[in-house]
């Protein structure tokens, strides 16, 4: 029997996925009060190093359904995330898309090519070429629409992460970029998908940060601190909506075996 | 692709119908043309026509297009018998669309500033000396100038581009889109500076005779020749364009 | 029953191909004077030719010169006329081109220089049917000018150019023109009533 006609949603899917869906991080489970709703919008503001990237990965490892689950990377290749992925032991068989690549490849590619062209002219070969191409390779440029559409293709319960944003912050204009997160959002909740979204906060200012922790259902902050000579990264639930019990701060350590663990700081009375 | 061997003159004879005759021979070796007129007078096929002569004689000519695709043109230029495909599939036509021109030297912005110009006119004339082309069309000049911001670049780009073209032996045909209001009172640039730079400028435009539009053409200008300035009356046959002189009654303009 | 003037015959065949021919007919015989040039050039001296008709739409005359036996095969028509009736250029034959009006003298020109390049026979000819047509619609100083530059042009290619005119409605200065420039002259302008 199906429930959600548009997405096709069956109680078999909705037995099998159930209300909630896992972090990639059992400790943080716990913490979360048993994992991340299904249909949540996840906000990961970061600072630079602060462990958002692996966290992203990590985040995709439960890959309840491979073909349904998806890491979308502006700035690593296919091979540095399968490393990673391989690194920890992970499920290894989500999609990836390295957009990093494909701007190198189709823009910076033509602007470097059109710099050599500039400089050293064009020999005959190119001009035989030139003489043959009637059209203007007009391909599709527009990774934040292509990114979107990527989001929003996926079928119900996926699983989805877009690390990191600021490539769009800095090529698109800010509200395009918001109006395509409204979007992303808005699917995510009626897929009954989790969508994780990274963006540094160095990159933003006060007015879209604030915009788009009003879009997230969860907004999560990842910072790297100096207590004394050492290094403490830590990881603060800023938001979670209808559930402002799950507001919180820890610490976390990387390790080998587990990836990100956090430790949470308890108050003893 | 074939280079032109051994073409010396101190004409280039266009080969068209007529032309010849008024230019005393041919448009003087390696000199920059102006063919100005309002749309519809045969500029385009006029140009292209002095190609296929030039190729005819084995010399490698380019045409540059910035006013329709490259494809469009030579869709609508099949029509012509004066016309074979097989000179551009054999190199000693080369038709260039200047979107795709401009794309490859990534001047995508809105208008043009000193540094894409000399990129412009760097690209053309390295196509014109490795090619080894002795003659050159531009249609039109006009579309092209519109990127370019300001008149003192527009007569940059023209003196620089006509003086190196000169220089390789090239002789140059810049077609020039015009009003019909202007067309009538001896202005044949659409920036002013046009017709100053050139070598010489002939003229395309229509008459009215008792409400029909007769083409004709005009050789305003031409240095280094003397030449007729009588308008003469067009006719754009498949053959090409053929030349005679226009009646002195019974026509206004 | 049209017959045919075996003079006009005997006098062509002492015309060289640089010569312009004045041809004078009255109102009646304009056909009959335009047959009998026509059909030695075509079936005894084997030339092709351009027909600029100025009077009368190009279909007619080529079904009235196919009835007497003169093929127009090699024979390509400017029509003049036929563009300003409605319906006018629907027809089945490839050999008729059309200019729009006979104020567009020098298209007829270039058009019959345009066939010449694309069509030659060994000897050719141009027929110009008429002047008294054109005399309509160009004024006089045109007329003449056009005439001067028409026959001097093809005499310098060696085409016979023929000129066909109804001299007493012909404007005088056009008619002494071409007196002027034409170098031989058949006249059957007279028609004498017994």
């Amino acid at each position: 029997m199906t429930i959600n006609t548009k997405f096709d949603i069956s109680r078999e899917d909705e037995q099998f996925f159930g209300k909630m869906g896992s972090f990639g991080i059992p400790k943080f489970d716990k913490i979360m009060n048993g994992g991340v709703p299904r249909g949540f919008t996840i906000l990961a503001l970061t600072d630079p190093g602060a462990g958002a990237e692996l966290f992203a990965k990590q985040f995709l490892s439960p890959c309840e359904e491979p073909e349904n689950t998806m890491y979308i990377s502006t700035n690593e290749t296919s091979e540095e995330i399968m490393q990673v992925y391989d690194k920890y032991n992970w499920l290894n068989e989500l999609q990836i898309i390295s957009i990093g690549s494909e701007y190198n490849n189709r823009v910076l590619g033509k602007e470097l090519q059109a710099s050599k062209y500039r400089l050293e002219g064009f020999n005959m070969n190119d001009i035989q070429r030139l003489s043959q191409t009637r059209f203007v390779d007009d391909e599709t440029e527009d990774f934040l629409t292509e990114m979107a559409n990527t989001v929003m293709d996926r079928g119900p319960f996926f699983r989805c992460a877009v690390e990191n944003l600021d490539f769009f912050f800095q090529r698109y204009d800010k509200s395009r970029v918001i109006s395509m997160l409204r979007m992303m959002q808005a699917h995510t909740q009626m897929a009954r998908g989790i969508l994780l979204l990274c963006v540094s906060t160095d990159s933003l200012d006060t007015s879209i940060e604030r915009e788009m922790s009003s879009i997230a259902d969860m907004v999560l902050t990842f910072g790297v601190h100096m207590i004394g000579s050492e290094f403490e990264t830590r990881m603060i639930v800023r938001k979670f909506r209808n559930a402002p019990e799950n507001l919180s701060v820890m610490t976390y350590r990387v390790t080998p075996e587990e990836g990100i663990t956090p430790e949470t700081v308890q108050r003893i009375a | 692709m074939e280079s032109a061997a051994g073409y010396v003159r101190d004409r280039c004879v266009t080969g068209i119908h007529g032309l010849d005759e008024i230019l005393r021979g041919g448009i003087p070796y390696g000199s920059t043309v102006l063919a100005a007129g309002s749309c519809g007078c045969g500029k385009t096929t006029l140009g292209l026509e002095f190609l296929v002569r030039g190729a005819e004689n084995g010399e490698a000519c380019a045409h540059f297009t910035a006013t329709e695709p490259s494809v469009k043109l030579l869709d609508n230029v099949r029509q012509y018998d004066f016309f074979d495909m097989r000179m551009v599939d054999k190199g000693l036509i080369n038709v260039f669309d200047m979107d795709v021109l401009y794309s490859w030297l990534g001047l995508t912005k809105a208008t043009f500033d000193l540094g894409d110009i000399h990129a412009l006119i760097k690209a053309i004339t390295d196509i014109v000396n490795t090619i080894g082309v002795t003659r050159l069309v531009i249609d039109s000049v006009t579309t092209l100038c519109y990127k370019i911001q300001s008149e003192q670049l527009i007569r940059d780009f023209l003196f620089t581009l006509g003086k190196k073209l000169s220089t390789l032996g090239c002789t140059t045909l810049l077609i020039s889109e015009i009003t019909s209001e202007k067309s009538g009172v001896n202005m044949w640039s659409s920036f002013g500076v046009e017709e100053a730079i050139s070598d010489g400028i002939i003229v395309l435009g229509d008459v009215e005779r008792m409400g029909h539009l007769l083409r004709f053409l005009q050789v305003v200008k031409m240095r280094g020749t003397s030449h007729s300035r009588a308008k003469y009356a067009v006719e754009l046959t498949s053959i090409g364009v053929m030349l005679t002189p226009m009646l002195k009654w019974g026509s206004s303009g | 029953m049209i017959e045919l003037d075996q003079k006009i015959a005997e006098q062509l065949s002492d015309v060289g191909l640089n010569s312009s021919m004045q041809v004078r007919c009255g109102t009646s015989n304009s056909f009959t004077v335009t047959a009998s040039i026509l059909n030695p050039l075509i079936n005894v001296f084997e030339m092709g030719g351009v027909y600029i008709s100025a009077s009368r739409g190009a279909n007619e005359i080529i079904e009235g010169l196919e009835s007497l036996g003169i093929p127009t095969g090699n024979i390509q028509f400017l029509d003049m006329v036929s563009s300003g009736i409605l319906g006018g250029t629907n027809t089945e034959h490839t050999n008729i081109s059309y200019i729009d009006s006979p104020i567009m003298l020098e298209s007829a020109l270039l058009r019959t220089m345009y066939h010449f390049r694309k069509k030659l026979t060994e000897r050719n000819f141009v027929i110009l049917d008429s002047v008294n047509a054109l005399a309509i619609y160009n004024e006089e100083r045109m007329l003449a000018e056009y005439l001067h530059t028409f026959v001097n042009t093809f005499r310098q290619r060696e085409v016979l150019s023929v000129i066909i005119n109804v001299p007493d409605q012909t404007p005088p200065g056009v008619l002494a023109n071409l007196d002027l420039y034409c170098t031989d002259l058949i006249d059957r302008g007279q028609i004498v009533i017994n």
